[in-house]
């Protein structure tokens, strides 16, 4: 993926509305997924953004609301190749 | 600019305690999430819930707003009295300006001025021809914009963007300089790229997937038959005696992006009607002389 353009952590936030902290601890717990040197894809982006509004509008743990996001994932790729 | 009622959103009454007000968010939230929601209207209406929320969910904010919807209906013309917000002190920096309507930013929208430009993030939905010829599109952004007294007002905004040929789902593309200026020096645009469904076409990374109609002497006997793709037509070769559900690789004509995808051309056999006598006798013929089982071995 040598074209693939990313975001930096600091645009990150800025585009998700969360804190670098928010974004740090889930990226070292391993349910966000982060490029070396802490580059993010616009997968990224729509993870941050569900799992950030999970947690918000339901109190959800971040820990369910990544794995709600893992679902809602696998969901779109099924709904993608159906089309 | 219209009043709205956040109360009459969430569905429920001004004097609720905050712990019923939440409880109607989730209902609503699950209602209208995105992702699953079969709602036609679903992300608006999310919107509009996410955003009366915002305000009824923040004690400050339901005060302040409680006093000043006293004396307006929904959907009543609207401007806000000077100062009406005198005495509540709200917490700015949760302001997501693009996403909350006019009348939110209006009224909670005041915000210290940001010394450098942001960055812009948008979607933006091309068709698959796009991809493979570069694209013209007009983008429309809702930028906050901060006046001389501090208060931040929605401003539409429109860009003309170049999208290079090569783009792929799911990609992101920066384009310098065109995000929301600043005192400083703009941000950057971020588009992120999703092509349309298309009845022929299916994009997959940087491969293109492509359904072909084969006729079934063409898939018996093999042929060489003319494809039309995004890129121009271009000649295929059927290997005789492929089936139906066969997936023929076509290297380096997917997306041209660097290095290029692949053309995944999914054979699928149509059989003409046997609605005249010759094709009748066709097919009669067939199954006279060929000694053919097709559940042999199933």
């Amino acid at each position: 993926m040598s074209d693939e353009e990313l975001l930096t952590l600091e645009e990150l936030t800025v585009v998700c509305a969360v804190t670098p902290a928010w974004v740090r601890v889930r990226v070292e717990e391993g349910l966000l997924p982060a490029a070396p040197e802490w580059r993010f894809s616009a997968v990224a982006v729509r993870r941050v953004r569900r799992m950030h509004a999970l947690e918000r509008d339901f109190d959800a743990a971040p820990e369910l609301a990544a794995l709600m996001a893992d679902l809602l994932e696998e969901l779109d790729a099924l709904r993608a190749r159906l089309r | 600019m219209e009043f709205k009622d956040y109360y009459q959103t969430l569905g429920v009454a001004r004097e609720v305690p905050a712990d019923e007000i939440r409880k109607a968010f989730r209902k609503l939230a699950r209602k209208y999430h995105p992702d699953v929601s079969k709602e036609p209207d679903a992300e608006a209406r999310m919107k509009e819930v996410n955003e009366a929320y915002a305000v009824l969910s923040d004690p400050e904010k339901r005060a302040a707003y409680d006093q000043l919807g006293r004396a307006y209906r929904p959907g009543e013309e609207f401007r806000p009295p000077p100062d009406w917000d005198a005495g509540f002190e709200f917490s700015h920096h949760d302001f997501q300006g693009a996403d909350f309507s006019d009348f939110f930013a209006e009224l909670f929208g005041r915000m210290g001025a940001r010394g450098h430009g942001q960055d812009h993030y948008a979607k933006v939905l091309l068709d698959v021809e796009d991809a493979f010829l570069g694209a013209a599109r007009q983008i429309s952004l809702r930028v906050p914009k901060v006046d001389a007294g501090g208060r931040v007002a929605l401003e539409s905004r429109t860009l003309n963007v170049k999208i290079p040929a090569g783009v792929r789902e799911g990609q992101l593309i920066r384009l310098a300089g065109q995000g929301a200026a600043g005192a400083g020096k703009p941000g950057d645009l971020l588009l992120e790229v999703h092509f349309k469904p298309h009845p022929r076409y299916r994009v997959d990374g940087r491969d293109l997937h492509v359904d072909l109609p084969v006729a079934p002497w063409e898939a018996a006997l093999g042929a060489v038959l003319r494809v039309e793709v995004p890129g121009g037509a271009l000649n295929v070769r059927i290997p005789a005696g492929a089936q139906s559900g066969r997936v023929l690789r076509v290297r380096g004509k997917g997306i041209p992006a660097e290095p290029p995808g692949d053309l995944l051309l999914a054979l699928r056999v149509v059989l003409p009607g046997a609605d005249t006598p010759k094709a009748r006798e066709l097919y009669e013929q067939m199954a006279r002389d060929l000694a053919f089982d097709p559940r042999a071995g199933t």
